[in-house]
């Protein structure tokens, strides 16, 4: 987790915090939205959240954004699902060309669902689940949310469980 | 040996190097244990796969001057981060939690000098205002006759029967999210009592490079007794640390809804107001602050809920029928609403937005 550099001016330092976290906040808000513009308009909130309320070089700061970034973005996707079809079915445009149009409306699919799921899902393990599939440590996930690092893989396991069951079940129907 | 669990295996899942000791011996020779492990690669590649996005595309430069220009709009309650940084152990965190009353608390600390209050009054302050409270201690001698004792409890009976007979309020209307798990605590009445001292009064001006204001007669040995409690209080949210956790693993609870009795406070020799007058002349206590606190009116009704300019912003609103202060706003970052209505003063707050604390409020039994 970077910690911005001692001794700089809090205007300095906000600039530090925001050079070193901002594509991972971003990123973080992506994973979930799979909508950059969104993504990019969460992270920008977070940090204007930030700014006004707390120092840069706080110690918690990093672990604040992320976890700001996890819970934030699920919000917005508990509350946009409607209009999630379209966002996933761009996103995947962007991706996976080489599929056949076929598998690509069947991915697009899986992928609308596991949305739809994780938006459902209890908020711990969904906020694990996503900041870890974000590139954070288990170190990082468990100060970012203030759990024990030991229950990262457990609330990992429930939540990837879970959600495949969800996506596995919608297929078979 | 016991079968790994869940997160053991998931852990060996994402990183080979936990595969080590017992726990690699057991999966090498336990067939449902490597079953086990086997399905929870699938599910991990399988959501990794789902979950995978293209990377956002975004310019830095833009990005910040668009955050550092967006308008610095009235901060909300941020003094909560702060203060309600998860403590040293689960019982420190409660009180912490119970002082989401951070606001309350400094109240107590600071108008406990002046009152018998009847109804609330926001004061800006500035974090250094309140902070220099702390150097009232050089100006005489504080002593607890009665300790503050806080009691944690599981049903609002026992947390009555700690607080003399004092009934944690009825909650109804609780926006959804807010967890219904709750915990009680409970205060008895707690007591402390401010000799002041002419002697250390007057060395601690000198710390300052200033003399002692002058100072009414009989103040010198005048007690000032403040009286807290008893105090009721509902923390929903889960309080408990996991096992194997360490201190920085509490959980920080959604809603604190506390209820106490006014505050009182007696004193000998002086009256309320010389000691307002003669608290406000000291060195350190900045010309906003007197100010503000001679604004308020009688500060023998009034309780002053002091608000740091920096991060919180108050408003007047009318809870229950009386006047109370609202802090923060409707970002769900966090809010609280104090009021005081038939001898006690009552808060409710935590990470919501503020209508649904004054929600709250307005339908507290």
């Amino acid at each position: 987790m970077t910690a911005v550099p001692k001794g700089l001016s809090d205007e300095e330092a906000f600039e530090a915090l925001f050079t070193a976290e901002y594509a991972r906040v971003v990123g973080i808000a992506n994973r979930v939205l799979a909508d950059p513009h969104e993504a990019e308009d969460v992270a920008q909130e977070i940090f204007i959240d930030f700014h006004r309320l707390h120092s840069a070089t706080a110690e918690y700061a990093p672990a604040w954004l992320h976890r700001a970034a996890a819970h934030a973005s699920l919000n917005r996707l508990r509350g946009a699902r409607r209009r999630q079809k379209r966002e996933f079915a761009q996103a995947l445009e962007a991706e996976d060309k080489t599929l056949d149009p076929q598998k690509q409306a069947e991915v697009a699919e899986d992928r609308r669902r596991l949305r739809d799921a994780l938006g459902r899902l209890a908020p711990k393990p969904a906020a694990v689940l996503v900041l870890r599939a974000s590139g954070l440590s288990y170190a990082e996930v468990a100060q970012a949310l203030g759990i024990g690092i030991g229950q990262i893989g457990t609330l990992l396991r429930r939540a990837e469980a879970t959600l495949r069951k969800e996506v596995s079940r919608g297929t078979s129907n | 040996m016991a079968h790994l669990t869940e997160g053991t295996l998931r852990r060996m899942v994402d990183d080979p190097d936990a595969k080590v000791g017992a726990d690699a011996a057991h999966l090498d020779g336990c067939a449902e244990c490597q079953a086990r492990f086997k399905l929870a690669s699938e599910d991990a590649r399988s959501v990794a796969t789902l979950l995978a996005v293209p990377e956002a595309p975004f310019d830095v430069d833009k990005a910040f001057a668009r955050v550092t220009g967006a308008p610095k709009a009235q901060p909300t309650l941020g003094l909560r981060f702060p203060i309600l940084r998860p403590a040293a152990r689960p019982t420190l965190a409660l009180v912490a939690a119970v002082v989401a009353a951070a606001v309350v608390v400094v109240a107590f600390a600071f108008s406990g000098f002046f009152f018998k209050p009847a109804t609330v009054k926001p004061v800006p302050v500035t974090v250094a205002d309140i902070q220099a409270l702390s150097q009232l201690a050089d100006y005489g001698t504080i002593t607890w006759t009665k300790q503050p004792d806080l009691h944690v409890v599981t049903s609002p009976t026992e947390a009555a029967d700690a607080a003399a007979g004092v009934q944690p309020p009825t909650v109804s209307g609780l926006p959804s999210g807010i967890s219904t798990n709750i915990t009680y605590a409970a205060m008895p009445q707690a007591q402390a009592v401010f000799t002041f001292s002419a002697d250390k009064a007057a060395t601690a001006a000198a710390s300052h490079g200033k003399t002692l204001p002058s100072m009414p007669a009989g103040m010198d040995g005048a007690t000032l007794t403040i009286t807290v409690g008893p105090a009721v209080g509902e923390i929903f949210g889960t309080l408990s640390q996991p096992a194997g956790s360490s201190a920085n693993d509490i959980s920080l609870p959604q809603l604190v809804v506390a209820k106490s009795a006014a505050p009182t406070a007696t004193s000998t020799q002086v009256t309320v107001t010389q000691l307002e007058d003669f608290i406000l002349a000291q060195p350190g206590i900045s010309p906003e602050l007197k100010k503000a606190v001679e604004a308020i009116g009688d500060p023998s009704t009034t309780l002053l809920i002091p608000v740091p300019i920096e991060y919180a912003n108050s408003t007047q609103v009318t809870v229950q029928g009386v006047d109370g202060v609202a802090l923060g706003d409707n970002t769900g970052v966090g809010s609280g609403v104090v009021w005081v209505k038939d001898g006690f003063v009552y808060l409710v707050a935590g990470s919501l937005k503020q209508s649904d604390a004054i929600n709250i409020a307005n339908n507290l039994k």
